[in-house]
């Protein structure tokens, strides 16, 4: 997120968490280093 | 939190793994991953509209592989140029060509020769005409300044090793206002040297 304002985006927001490694054999590592998915919004100022 | 790329991580050997992983999910999706993929996982995952996605061609839903949903992030227009960096089998990509119309268009960029010759394909399989899908890298996109109205990724951003880089690429090509509706995975803890050095770690 601090490198997107960074580069000069505004408005930038994380929007929504998921939970994409649920289930998978991946899933203790996920858990253990709070690995998720999210959607993030961001703007190009006019 | 955005992982820091260490200096001496051999990028060469990370692009060519991520470039073999994602061709093994464009010949066979259904192999051994240890991440899931396809439409029944989009939808029971990450929400996206079964019926929406049981209209658009098999093998673009079946290679997908994201980590979130960027449709959800409100609408995409008529008549918007549209982005997907990643596009992988073009999943995202033919239902943002769905949203934009026919006077709209939805470019994909994919390093991958095989997953873009799949999202090619299933535009046409869908008879979507204003498609196309370019080969190119994240960290280098092939399309001009102020281009997109709108530049989606799901799923994709957090392989590149230099996340500024491929974030300042999709400011580039944004026009003055564009949107960027960006969909990935982070970290919430601090990683060890050892582990931001491991590419397969970086490839999963």
């Amino acid at each position: 997120m601090e490198i997107l304002r960074g580069i000069g985006f505004q408005d930038v927001e994380l929007r929504r968490r998921f939970d994409p490694f649920r289930a998978t054999t991946k899933e203790a590592v996920a858990r253990k280093f709070g690995v998720i998915g999210v959607n993030v919004y961001a703007r190009k100022p006019n | 939190m955005a992982i820091a790329c260490p200096i001496d991580l051999d990028t060469r050997k990370l692009h060519d793994e991520i470039q073999s992983i994602y061709a093994r999910v464009a010949e066979d999706p259904t192999g051994d991953f240890h991440f899931h993929r396809g439409p029944d996982y989009a939808a029971q995952f990450l929400g996206y509209d079964r019926s929406a996605l049981a209209a658009l061609p098999r093998q673009s839903t079946a290679s997908f592989a994201g980590v979130a949903n960027p449709h959800l992030m409100g609408p995409i227009g008529k008549g918007a140029v549209v982005i997907d960096i990643g596009c992988g089998a073009g999943m995202d990509l033919l239902l943002a060509a769905k949203s934009v119309g026919p006077r709209g268009r939805a470019i994909g960029v994919d390093m991958t020769e095989a997953m873009a010759e799949k999202a090619r394909s299933s535009a046409l399989m869908a008879g979507l005409r204003n498609v196309e899908v370019r080969i190119g890298d994240a960290m280098s996109l092939p399309l001009e300044d102020a281009s997109a109205d709108i530049v989606i990724s799901n799923g994709v951003l957090n392989l590149t090793p230099d996340k500024s880089v491929a974030y300042g690429e999709a400011f580039r090509i944004l026009k003055p206002g564009g949107r960027f509706l960006y969909a990935d995975i982070v970290v919430g803890a601090e990683l060890s040297e050892s582990i931001r050095r491991d590419v397969d770690l970086w490839t999963g």
